[in-house]
């Protein structure tokens, strides 16, 4: 049993209150520039995932309490919830330190890119 | 065109003789959900208007003014109970104050049953359907929440102490009130910590 916490209304509980939205963080290609998506782009979008041992970022939802979406950081190996943080947040900067192999990938990119802009 | 009229979706049914805690269908509620933006002073201000309260604004907490009561369901969505008969006028008023605003206002009177729970130890019966710890001193007079109950979506309501109402989609209703004769019976009667009563 997981016990999740809502960072948007504080509603803890059992995750059978809460409904697994898949993994974290995944951009639509088509949102930011839909004339020049290609196939391997959008393949990569709708079924291409990462499947660590160990840290891993998912969307969850508040599906018995308040309905909200929201981000939740999980290691896969002891079942560890390591954060809770908003839907159109990153996670703190503490767990983005212990995140390996494709996700410190991406999350050295993004910061990079939000950095820029 | 036929005439619309309401009917209970339990009409005709009583509850069985047993039960270690009353349970009985409300019928004379009307509920009118409203979305808004807490951010919006406008919203907030024109709703204080037609309710005469302030919607309540901390997460599974209920306000109530004269005969009309706020649910908080999310942080931008509230069920506002009032009598069925009222709920129309209540609509109306509503959506003159909101006009231009930011928000939706829908009366679903008919879109969930009530069920009232009443009695010593109802939180126990109640308990044998969810996750959730009602014996925890969050669940007393004034708060509600929604909830996965025997599986399926329920608002909870705590009207009083060992008072409930429970609000569950229409078309579950049956099913509820079926779970709840099932597990509310006498001899089933659960006590929380301590001893267990041995049943006869």
């Amino acid at each position: 049993m997981l016990v999740v916490k809502c960072p948007v209304c504080g509603a803890e509980g059992d995750e059978t209150d809460f409904h697994a939205g898949g993994q974290a963080h995944v951009r639509r290609p088509a949102t930011t520039d839909p004339a020049h998506v290609t196939d391997e782009e959008q393949r990569d979008y709708l079924f291409i995932r990462i499947n660590p041992k160990g840290l891993h970022f998912e969307r969850w939802r508040c599906d018995r309490g308040c309905g909200k979406w929201f981000h939740a950081a999980r290691d896969t190996v002891t079942m560890e919830f390591k954060a809770f943080y908003g839907i159109t947040e990153l996670p703190p900067m503490d767990v983005i330190a212990q995140a390996k192999g494709q996700w410190a990938e991406y999350f050295e990119h993004r910061l990079k890119s939000e950095h820029k802009a | 065109m036929s005439e619309l009229s309401y009917q209970s979706p339990l009409a005709g049914i009583t509850a069985p003789s047993g039960l270690s805690i009353s349970i009985r269908e409300i019928t004379e509620r009307g509920m009118i959900d409203l979305r808004g933006l807490t951010s919006d002073a406008a919203f907030m201000s024109a709703v204080k208007g037609v309710l005469g309260m302030d919607l309540p604004t901390r997460p599974r907490t209920s306000v109530s003014w004269g005969d009309v009561k706020v649910l908080w369901l999310s942080i931008d969505q509230w069920l506002i109970l009032s009598s069925r008969s009222k709920a129309h006028e209540l609509l109306a008023i509503l959506r003159d104050a909101l006009k231009g605003i930011h928000s939706l206002v829908v009366d679903v009177s008919d879109m969930r049953a009530v069920i009232r729970i009443e009695g010593e130890g109802c939180r126990e019966v109640l308990m044998k359907g969810t996750s959730l710890d009602l014996l925890d001193k969050e669940y007393v007079q004034g708060c509600c929440r929604r909830m996965r109950y025997a599986e399926i979506a329920a608002l909870l309501d705590v009207v009083e102490d060992n008072v409930f109402d429970i609000y569950v989609f229409r078309s579950y209703t049956h099913y509820t009130w079926n779970f709840l004769c099932a597990t509310a019976k006498a001899p089933a009667k659960l006590k929380l910590f301590g001893a267990q009563e041995v049943p006869a």
